[in-house]
C-alpha cells in the first residue's frame, strides 16, 4: 500500500506491505539505520522516533500507520555537520558509551525539551524511563539534558 | 588534578561520539551487502535430548530456502569452546540446553525462513534433565558430556596455613550459606554478524558485534580449517557487551562463516532479544558455604570456603571465572588459615561464562555479609571489623602473595567512603530505630491486627558498605600482553590502533588521550582505526578490566618510541646542543634554549622527507605471575585495586521494595586517564550492580528461561537509582600508563553486597540470597510460577 | 516476524463496521497497537489467525475527550498521553489521571489507548481498577445495534470480553463523581518505572461525619481480571472509619481475593501486601488522598 509522510523534513511516498513495521521501513527501505531494534516489544526504546512531535517506539507502529504523519529520526536532528545543543551536551557530559541506546535517548529527550523546555530532574527521568541504557547508569545523560534546558532558558 | 598533564585526566569528548549521537555509527545489523542472505536457527523444545535424525524433506524444495547448513558442512572442528572444545556449532547429535541450535536455514528473507522451521521433522529421544548443580556430582546423575566422564568442569583448591588449628584458636565460629542468581548481561544490542566470502586465496571476512575479534578469528579458523590469516575479523560498533559477546559471537560467526563458504554469498545472522537471552551465556549462579573462626577482638583466624558454581551445559569460561573466585574468595582480608574449594559443574541449564565482575560479585556478597554479621556479633561497627582484618602493605593474601610494589589502599578507600557518607552516625542511628519487620505467617495469608503498619513506619532507612580487592588483568589465567600501532603522517595527523577491541566503554578515547599526551598533540589530530585482525597484532581479549592497563601501556610504548625518534631527529635537524631538551606540547615543538622551534606538522614533514620511520608498534607485557594449582598458592596478579561502596537505601516494609537513595563509590584506579569515561564506568557499573542486588534474575523451569525479554527481565531504568557519587583515590602504580590500573569491574562487584548490608541495617534482618527482590525482602524466599507459560502469549 | 496481513483505515465508524461485518473471523481492531503489533511480531497465539487489522485512528466517532456536566466521554482512540494532557481529567478524574501516568513509558503512553487497555483485558491492565470504581460504561456499536454497558459487565475473563465479533468499542463514559468523593490509586511493580503491575488498587470513598457513605473498591493483578468488590462495599457502608474497622476491611479484602483467585504461587507475597497497601490507602483518606 501507499504511504505518504514527511521524513526528517522531506516529503516521501513509498509503496509498502501493510504489515511492515515503521522501524523496518526506516532501516531497510530508507537505510536510516540510526533507529535501532533492541527488543521488538516496546520495552527498550532503542527504536524511538518522533511521530508528530511525540516519542514513539517504531517497533510498535506499522509503517501504514505513519501515513500523513511527520516522522523525525536521529538522522534528522543535526543540521548537516552541526549538532543540536542536546547532541553536543551528550558528548560534553559523557552521556554516550556504546551508543546503541543513544539515538532513542536523544529523541526522547528532544521530545521532552520541545514540550517542556524547563523540566525538573524527575521529569527528565520520566521522559527517558522508556529508554534502557546498560552502560551509563543514566547519570551523564540526565546531566546533558539538564544542561541543554539551562542553555535554552538562558 | 595533576597539572603536569595536558590531556590525561581531563574531560575529553569521545572520539566516536559524533557518529554515535547522529546515528551514523554502524553496528552489526546496520551492515548490508549485495546478495546477502539471512538465516534462522533450528531448535527443539528440549533441554536434554539425543537427536536421532533431522528430516528436511518437507522444506528442501521451498522457494524460500537457499541452503540448509548443518554440521556436515563444517570442514574443520565441529566442537568449539573458549577453554575446552565441548560446544557443538550445530548440535546434530545431542542438545544439552534449550538454546542449542541443530541446524540453520539461509535464504533471502528471515520471515519466510521462519515459516519453514515448523515443517522440519526432528526425531529425538529425550534424556533425563539435570538442573540442580548440587546433584551434578552425584554418582547416579546423568553425564552432560559423557566423554568427559564427569560433570565436574573444574575444581580450584586453595590451602594456606592449618585450618583446624585456626578454628581451634578461634573464640567463635560462624557458618553461613549464600546463593546468587543467574543474570543476563543485557547489552541493548542483540547479536548480529555477517560473514563475507573472499574467495579461495583470501578466505572469509567477518563483521559484527564482536567483543574479541582475535578469539572470534580463532574459532572461525578452526571451524573452517583455515589458517588464521584467512579469517579477517572486523569489529562493528559494539552495542554493549559486559563480557557477554565473546563465546556466543564466536559461535554465531562460525555458523555464518560456514554458510558463507557453502553458499558463496554474504550471510547475516541477527538475533531477536528472545533468541539472544535464550542462547547467550550468563553470569554463574553460586552456592557459597562459609565457615569462619574469629577472636573476640574481631581478628579472623580461619576461613573455610566451599563454593559451587553452575556452569550450565558448557565449560565456556568457568575455569577462569572460578579461578578469580578462589583467589578473592576470602575478601580483602589477611587470614592466616584458609581452606577454599571452588567447583564448577555441568547442568542442562543455560550455560554461564564471562560477565563484568567475573566470579567476584558472588563471593563479595557472601564475605561482606559475613563480615557485617561478625561485626554485629562482636558489637563492632562494619568499618571496625574491616580495619582489623583489612589488607595493608606487606600483608599476605590467601594465595600467599605478599602485597608490595603498589599502594594497598584498602583502609584508605574505607576511610574516605565512611567520612564522605557520615557512615558510622547513620549506621548507628538506623540500627537504633527499632525495626518493625513484619513476620509473615505463610499458613495464614490473612494479617492479624498487629501486623498492619503505621504510615510513619512504612519506610525504613538503611546504610551499608562493602569493600573489595581485585587483581588487575588476567593474572595467572594466561599470556598477558598487548600491542598498539601508531603511524604519524607527514602532515602531523596520526593513525592509532590497538589490538584490544572497543567494547563501548571508551578505550579508543583513552588510547587517543595517552598517545596525544606523549606526542604533545591534541586528540583531534588522531584518527583511530577500526580494529581489523588483519592489521593489528593479537593483544588478547578486552576482558578483566585490562584495557587501560595493558593496551594503554602498549599505546604509551608506541608513542614513546616515536617521540624518541622525533626528539633525536629534531636535535640533529635544528642543530640543538646535546644538552638541550626538546619538548612537544599542543602541536608545537620547543627547545629549552631556543623556545618554539617548529610546529608539529612541520617536524613530521621534515622527518618524513629525511626518511625517518614515523610508524611504530608498541608492546606491553605484564610482569610474570605464578600459580600452584595443587595448593592454590602464588602471586596471582601483579597488582591490585581496592574499592569501597556505601549504599543508602529506603525499604518499604509493607511491600519489600528497596529504593536506592545513594551509592557512594570510592575506587583507586591508579591514574585516571579518561575522566568522563572513568565516571561513566562508575555510574554504569554501580547501576548494573544495583540491578543484580535488587531485581535482576533469570529464572528457569527445567532449563527453560522464563524471562526472555525486557518486559519480564527488568534492568534498572533512569528512575531506579537516585544518586551515585564516584570518588577516585588516584595514586601511583609501577605498572600501566602513568600508573593507571583497573576500574570497569570493581565498580560493579561491590554494589549488591553494600545494598544487602544496607537493607539489613534498615530491617535488622540479614539476607543470604540474591536478589533482594520484593519476595526475598518480605518473606526471605523466592516465589516462582509453576511453569514458564505466559498469559499474554497463550 | 510480522505475519502477512492487511490493514484498513476507515474514515468513519460506518465504514469500519461494514468492514468488520465482512471479515469478522480474522480481524483485529487497533488504535495504538502497542499490544497487538508486538504480539503479532512474536507470533503470539492470541493473534494467530489475524489476517486484517482495522485502524480506528481516522474515525471522528472515536476521537476526543468530551467533558459534560455529568460525565466525561473518552474516545476509543484517545491515548494515555491525551488523557494526561487533559486538565479536566486531572481535576475531575484524578485516579484515572494518576493511573495513566503509571502506564508503560512515555513512548507507550503516546500510542496506547485507554480503550485498548481494557479491551485487551490483561489481568494487570493498570487503568481497569480505576475505571471500575468510577462506574465507567463502554459504548459499543455494530451495524445493527448500539449498546452501552458497565465496564464491570464488559470484562469477562483474562484477555476476554463480551465484545461481539461485529462490534467496536467507540467510547468510554465516566460519570464525574460528586465532590464528596475522595480516593486513590496504587500500583506496585518490580521497579519504579515501566513495570508490569504486581498489584493495583483503586478506591473511591465518600464520608459523612466519619461514616462511610459510599465506598468503591477494585483491584488488578491480584485477581484474574480487574475486579470490583461489591460485597465489601456494601458491608462498609455506614461504618465508621476507625482504625480497627479499616484493618477489618483490609483483611476482608484479602479473604475476598482468595475467594476470587484462589491461592496461587504468588499469593504468599501478594495477599499480605494487598491488605497492607489497601489499609494504607484507607488511612490516606484521613490525609485527604487525591
Amino acid at each position: 500500500m501507499e504511504v505518504r509522510f514527511k521524513l526528517n523534513g522531506k516529503e516521501e511516498e513509498v509503496t509498502t506491505e501493510p504489515y511492515l513495521r515503521l522501524i523496518d521501513l526506516l532501516r531497510d527501505y530508507f537505510n536510516l539505520t540510526g533507529t535501532k531494534e533492541g527488543c521488538g516489544v516496546g520495552e527498550c526504546g532503542a527504536c524511538t522516533v518522533l511521530m508528530n512531535g511525540r516519542a514513539v517506539n517504531s517497533c510498535l507502529v506499522l509503517a501504514a500507520q505513519a501515513n500523513d504523519s511527520e516522522i523525525v529520526t536521529i538522522e534528522g536532528i543535526a543540521e548537516g555537520e552541526v549538532l543540536s545543543s542536546l547532541q553536543k551536551n551528550f558528548l560534553t557530559y559523557g552521556a554516550v558509551q556504546c551508543g546503541f541506546c543513544t539515538p532513542g535517548m536523544v529523541l526522547s529527550a528532544s521530545a521532552l525539551l520541545d514540550q517542556n523546555p524547563n523540566p525538573t530532574e524527575e521529569e527528565i527521568k520520566d521522559a527517558i524511563a522508556g529508554n534502557l541504557c546498560r552502560c551509563t547508569g543514566y547519570k551523564q545523560i540526565i546531566e546533558a539534558v539538564k544542561e541543554t534546558a539551562k542553555e535554552t532558558i538562558e | 588534578m595533576n597539572e603536569e598533564f595536558s590531556v590525561v585526566g581531563k574531560k575529553i569528548i569521545r572520539e566516536d561520539g559524533f557518529d554515535k549521537v547522529t546515528g551514523q555509527a554502524k553496528f552489526g545489523d546496520d551492515y548490508k551487502f549485495d546478495g546477502m542472505l539471512h538465516s534462522v536457527m533450528l531448535r527443539i523444545s528440549e533441554a536434554h535430548a539425543k537427536i536421532n535424525s533431522i528430516d528436511f524433506s518437507a522444506i528442501e524444495k521451498s522457494e524460500f530456502l537457499f541452503s540448509i547448513i548443518t554440521s556436515a558442512d563444517i570442514p574443520g572442528t565441529k566442537k568449539v569452546g573458549m577453554i575446552k572444545n565441548d560446544q557443538l556449532v550445530f548440535c546434530d547429535e545431542k542438545v544439552v540446553t534449550p538454546g542449542d541450535v541443530l541446524a540453520m536455514l539461509v535464504g533471502e528473507s528471515e520471515s519466510q525462513l521462519r515459516s519453514l522451521l515448523s515443517k522440519i521433522k526432528v526425531d529425538y529421544t529425550p534424556l533425563p534433565v539435570l538442573n540442580d548443580p548440587k546433584k551434578s556430582l552425584d554418582k547416579d546423575s546423568i553425564l552432560i558430556h559423557p566423554e568427559t566422564g564427569t560433570n565436574l568442569i573444574v575444581h580450584h583448591p586453595l590451602r594456606k596455613g592449618d585450618i583446624e588449628k585456626g578454628f581451634s584458636e578461634s573464640d567463635e565460629i560462624l557458618e553461613q550459606t549464600y546463593t546468587t542468581q543467574l543474570v543476563e548481561h543485557s547489552y541493548i544490542e542483540p547479536e548480529a554478524v555477517i560473514a563475507i566470502p573472499l574467495g579461495t586465496s583470501q578466505g572469509v571476512k567477518i563483521i559484527g558485534s564482536i567483543q574479541n575479534p582475535f578469539t572470534t578469528r580463532r574459532f572461525v579458523a578452526n571451524v573452517l580449517n583455515l589458517p588464521l590469516t584467512k579469517v579477517r575479523v572486523h569489529q562493528a560498533h559494539l552495542g554493549g557487551s559486559f563480557g557477554g559477546k565473546d563465546d556466543t559471537m564466536c559461535i554465531l560467526s562460525a555458523r555464518a562463516a560456514v554458510a558463507a563458504m557453502k553458499t558463496n554469498r554474504p550471510v547475516k545472522i541477527r538475533y531477536t532479544r528472545e533468541e539472544s537471552i535464550l542462547e547467550s551465556y550468563k553470569r554463574h549462579p553460586y552456592i557459597l558455604n562459609y565457615k569462619v573462626g574469629y577472636a573476640k577482638n574481631g581478628k579472623i583466624k580461619a576461613m573455610k570456603v566451599d563454593i559451587l558454581a553452575d556452569g550450565g551445559a558448557y565449560v565456556s569460561m568457568s575455569p577462569f571465572v572460578t579461578w578469580r573466585t578462589v583467589v578473592q574468595a576470602t575478601g580483602p582480608y589477611e587470614i592466616e588459615n584458609v581452606h577454599t574449594d571452588v567447583r564448577a559443574v555441568y547442568t542442562n541449564n543455560p550455560y554461564t561464562g564471562a560477565m563484568r565482575g567475573f566470579g567476584s560479585p558472588q563471593p563479595i556478597f557472601a564475605q561482606e555479609s559475613l563480615m557485617d554479621e561478625i561485626a554485629a556479633r562482636l558489637r563492632m561497627t562494619p568499618d571496625e571489623i574491616r580495619r582489623v582484618n583489612g589488607l595493608k602493605v606487606g600483608s599476605v593474601t590467601a594465595t600467599g602473595q605478599i602485597l608490595k610494589d603498589h599502594e594497598v589502599n584498602l583502609v584508605r578507600v574505607l576511610d574516605v567512603a565512611c567520612g564522605n557518607t557520615d557512615f558510622i552516625t547513620k549506621w548507628k542511628r538506623n540500627k537504633k530505630k527499632k525495626s518493625i519487620a513484619v513476620e509473615l505467617n505463610s499458613l495464614s495469608p490473612i494479617l492479624n491486627d498487629s501486623q498492619f503498619i503505621k504510615q510513619n513506619d512504612l519506610i525504613k532507612k538503611g546504610i551499608g558498605l562493602a569493600v573489595s580487592f581485585r587483581g588487575c588483568s588476567l593474572g595467572a589465567e594466561g599470556t598477558d600482553a598487548a600491542a598498539a600501532y601508531i603511524s604519524i603522517q607527514n602532515d602531523g595527523s596520526v593513525y592509532l590502533d590497538c589490538g584490544l577491541a572497543e567494547n563501548g566503554q571508551g578505550l579508543r578515547t583513552t588510547y587517543s588521550i595517552i598517545a596525544s599526551e606523549v606526542l604533545g598533540i591534541t586528540t583531534d589530530k588522531i584518527i583511530y582505526l577500526e580494529l581489523d585482525t588483519g592489521i593489528t597484532p593479537d593483544s588478547g581479549p578486552t576482558v578483566a578490566s585490562r584495557s587501560t592497563l595493558m593496551g594503554g601501556g602498549a599505546v604509551k610504548n608506541a608513542a614513546e618510541i616515536l617521540l624518541e625518534r622525533l626528539e633525536k631527529f629534531v636535535k640533529a635537524e635544528f642543530k640543538l646542543g646535546e644538552d638541550d631538551f626538546v619538548s612537544f606540547r599542543e602541536n608545537l615543538v620547543f627547545s629549552r634554549r631556543k623556545g618554539l622551534i617548529a610546529k608539529f606538522p612541520e617536524v613530521c614533514k621534515l622527518a618524513y622527507s629525511r626518511g625517518v620511520s614515523l610508524a611504530s608498534i608498541g608492546w606491553y607485557k605484564s610482569p610474570n605471575v605464578y600459580w600452584d594449582e595443587e595448593f592454590g598458592q602464588g602471586d596471582a596478579y601483579f597488582t591490585y585495586v581496592y574499592g569501597c561502596q556505601v549504599a543508602e537505601v529506603s525499604v518499604n516494609i509493607a511491600t519489600g521494595e528497596v529504593y536506592i537513595d545513594k551509592i557512594t563509590a570510592v575506587h583507586d584506579p591508579g591514574k585516571v586517564i579518561n575522566r568522563l569515561g572513568a565516571e561513566g564506568q562508575v555510574y554504569g557499573g554501580v547501576t548494573q550492580g544495583a540491578g543484580y542486588g535488587i531485581f535482576e534474575e533469570i529464572t528457569t523451569d527445567k532449563g527453560f528461561i522464563r524471562e526472555l525479554n525486557f518486559d519480564t527481565y527488568t534492568i534498572p531504568t533512569s528512575k531506579d537509582i537516585d544518586e551515585i557519587k564516584p570518588i577516585f583515590i588516584e595514586g601511583k602504580d609501577s605498572y600501566g600508563p602513568w600508573g593507571a590500573k583497573s576500574l570497569g569491574e570493581p565498580t560493579l562487584e561491590l554494589t549488591a553486597a553494600a545494598i544487602s548490608n544496607a537493607v539489613c541495617n534498615a530491617l535488622g534482618k540479614r539476607f543470604f540470597n540474591l536478589p533482594l527482590n520484593l519476595e526475598e525482602v518480605l518473606l526471605s524466599k523466592k516465589l516462582r510460577p509453576a511453569d514458564i507459560k505466559r498469559g499474554s502469549l497463550l | 516476524m510480522m505475519p502477512p496481513l492487511g490493514i484498513l483505515f476507515p474514515k468513519d465508524l460506518n465504514e469500519a463496521l461494514n468492514a468488520l461485518a465482512l471479515n469478522q473471523e480474522n480481524v483485529h481492531i487497533i488504535a495504538g497497537g502497542t499490544d497487538v503489533i508486538p504480539g503479532l511480531n512474536q507470533e503470539s497465539n492470541r493473534f494467530k489467525n489475524t489476517r486484517l487489522l482495522i485502524d480506528i485512528n481516522k474515525m471522528p466517532e472515536v476521537k476526543g475527550i468530551n467533558v459534560g456536566t455529568e460525565k466525561i466521554s473518552i474516545g476509543a482512540a484517545e491515548t494515555f498521553s491525551d488523557i494526561l494532557q487533559n486538565e479536566v481529567v486531572q481535576k475531575k478524574l484524578p485516579l484515572l489521571w494518576k493511573s495513566a501516568g503509571t502506564i508503560g513509558s512515555v513512548q507507550i503512553r503516546n500510542r496506547a489507548t485507554l480503550a485498548g487497555n481494557f479491551v485487551n483485558n490483561a489481568p494487570c491492565a493498570d487503568s481497569v481498577p480505576v475505571l471500575l470504581v468510577y462506574n465507567a460504561t463502554v459504548e459499543i456499536e455494530s451495524l445493527s445495534s448500539k449498546r452501552e454497558i458497565f465496564l464491570n459487565d464488559f470484562l469477562s475473563a483474562p484477555y476476554k470480553t463480551k465484545l461481539n465479533k461485529d462490534e467496536i468499542v467507540t467510547r468510554i463514559n465516566i460519570p464525574i463523581p460528586s465532590k464528596k468523593f475522595t480516593g486513590d490509586f496504587y500500583k506496585l511493580g518490580r521497579r519504579r518505572a515501566v513495570a508490569i503491575s504486581r498489584i493495583t488498587l483503586a478506591m473511591l470513598i465518600s464520608l459523612n461525619d466519619n461514616m462511610i457513605d459510599e465506598i468503591r473498591i477494585a483491584s488488578g493483578a491480584v485477581t484474574p481480571i480487574g475486579t470490583r468488590f461489591f460485597d465489601l462495599e456494601k458491608f462498609a457502608k455506614g461504618k465508621k472509619i476507625e482504625d480497627q474497622f479499616l484493618k477489618e476491611l483490609s483483611k476482608m479484602l484479602g479473604e475476598q481475593i482468595i475467594q476470587v483467585t484462589g491461592l496461587r504461587w504468588s499469593s504468599e507475597y501478594k495477599l499480605p501486601v494487598v491488605q497492607q497497601m489497601f489499609y494504607q490507602l484507607l488511612k490516606g483518606i484521613e490525609r485527604g488522598s487525591l
